[in-house]
């Protein structure tokens, strides 16, 4: 990939947003038939799938909670979804995703409902254009509820940055390769609770501030779609 | 206060009440206000606020009646899968209501790994693990019938209020069933095409859960189907 002259232009991005904008944003619940919850979630080019398995009996048996459930999660990237081929398999950008996920949301599981089980998270990631994790991540909070496992709220996560100097909303390649800082963040929306905060980059304490502020708003409106996937899943449908 | 309307598709975390309400199953309460934990359907009877999940695994109760598959036998019993994260345990004794001397008695002509027995709930500790039981006639091994299984949350509305829906499935097909609370139910019938009738009708109900006026719909479709092909 080659750099662009300049990756703002008169206040547009590469991609005609404005910088406080979210790429296309379409989420469906219940994709997968032999999933209990699954998810499909499509940011700009971005394309993800989510699903989930259980609560169901763990194994290994060791690993298991006597008070609750465990949750685990994989995500992955499919060797088509990146320009270079990528490597099937976990490696360590995946496997440190992987857990970043789960803790993300862990928070706003009753996991102490199911002892002795395991909820299983597979995130697959289609196509990629930046910000796959935050995308997994509502992928993933979208597939549980589908799942019907009792959850405080959903998850919803979306990255900020700063590029040539403006603060700018849910980053692609481009700007996540040339910018100069990505925050992936993700938040429980009803409590205002961070789950996810990490930073590739530098921001100043003013910057962060804006930041952070920014991603909670664009979170506000992933959270909307994710709610309206669920429902539309059980919309009743006019009979013709 | 109340935030949505009664029957509502809500899913987690949608605040439904709030003030001097008692939250029961699918429904959480964070100081004076009380959230929905799963994605269904609203239901609110007086001072009770509570939400029929749309989806979800079975977690055995006591007095639940339960349709279990053989998987394992052990020197006094067997463990069943009953459709859930937990396996379920019965004991010889539990089968054949007497004391059995296990040092004479080989147990394994009893039960067969496969065999699908129907039992209730006995005990169910901390840990999840799950006693059955048979005190009933017709409980124990079951013999012939049609097996189906459909997702655990839907079961209620196959029952239908006080049993109507059930009524209607039995009395237009002329089946007899049995209804696990774990998804599983066993259709009994002479005629094949009644059988078959049956099942149809058990997976439009899961199909159509949450809908409403669906036992109407049912009897129609079974009326149809019975006459179809004569």
């Amino acid at each position: 990939m080659e750099k662009p002259e300049k990756l703002i232009v008169d206040g547009r991005r590469l991609d005609g947003r404005a910088p406080d904008e979210l790429r296309p944003l379409k989420i469906k619940a219940g994709v997968l038939e032999r999933a209990d919850g699954s998810a499909y979630v499509e940011l700009g080019n971005n394309k993800v799938f989510a699903a989930v398995y259980g609560p169901r009996e763990m194994h290994p048996r060791h690993d298991q909670q006597p008070d609750a459930a465990v949750l685990r999660c994989r995500y992955s990237m499919a060797p088509f979804s990146v320009e270079d081929r990528k490597k099937p398999g976990p490696d360590r950008r995946s496997m440190e995703i992987s857990k970043v996920t789960k803790e993300a949301l862990e928070p706003v599981l009753f996991l102490e409902l199911y002892p002795r089980s395991v909820i299983d998270v597979f995130i697959e990631v289609l196509q990629a254009d930046a910000g796959t994790r935050t995308a997994g991540i509502n992928a993933a909070a979208v597939a549980l509820a589908d799942a019907g496992v009792p959850m405080r709220d959903l998850v919803s996560s979306v990255a900020v940055g700063k590029v040539e100097d403006t603060i700018v909303l849910d980053l692609i390649k481009e700007e996540d390769q040339f910018g100069t800082t990505d925050m992936p963040v993700a938040i429980i929306p009803r409590k205002k609770a961070i789950t996810l905060l990490q930073m590739d980059g530098h921001f100043t304490k003013e910057e962060f501030k804006q930041a952070l502020d920014l991603a909670f708003r664009g979170c506000e409106k992933i959270y909307e779609v994710q709610r309206q996937a669920l429902k539309e899943k059980y919309a009743i449908k006019e009979s013709g | 206060m109340i935030y949505v309307q009664n029957r509502e598709i809500v899913v987690p975390g949608q605040l439904i009440a709030e003030g001097n309400y008692r939250h029961l199953e699918g429904s959480f309460r964070e100081g004076d206000r009380i959230y929905s934990a799963v994605v269904g359907l609203a239901d609110i009877k007086g001072d009770k606020v509570r939400v029929i999940p749309l989806q979800g695994r079975y977690v055995p109760r006591v007095g639940d009646l339960v349709i279990g598959v053989v998987i394992d036998t052990h020197s006094s019993g067997w463990i069943l899968d009953i459709n859930s994260p937990y396996t379920a345990n019965l004991f010889v004794s539990e089968l054949v209501h007497r004391k059995v001397d296990l040092n004479k008695e080989d147990i394994s002509k009893f039960l067969k790994i496969g065999d699908v027995v129907l039992a209730a709930v006995k005990e169910v500790d901390e840990y999840m693990r799950v006693l059955l039981e048979t005190p009933e006639r017709g409980m124990g091994r079951i013999e012939g019938g049609k097996l189906v299984e459909i997702s655990p949350a839907k079961i209620p509305r196959v029952l239908g209020r006080k049993g109507s829906m059930l009524k209607v499935i039995e009395s237009k097909t002329g089946c007899t069933l049995a209804v696990g609370q774990n998804g599983r139910i066993i259709v009994w019938g002479d005629d094949p095409r009644m059988v078959n009738l049956a099942v149809e009708a058990i997976l439009m109900i899961e199909r159509e859960a949450h809908t409403s006026g669906l036992t109407d719909r049912v009897a129609l479709m079974l009326e149809g189907g019975k006459s179809e092909g004569k």
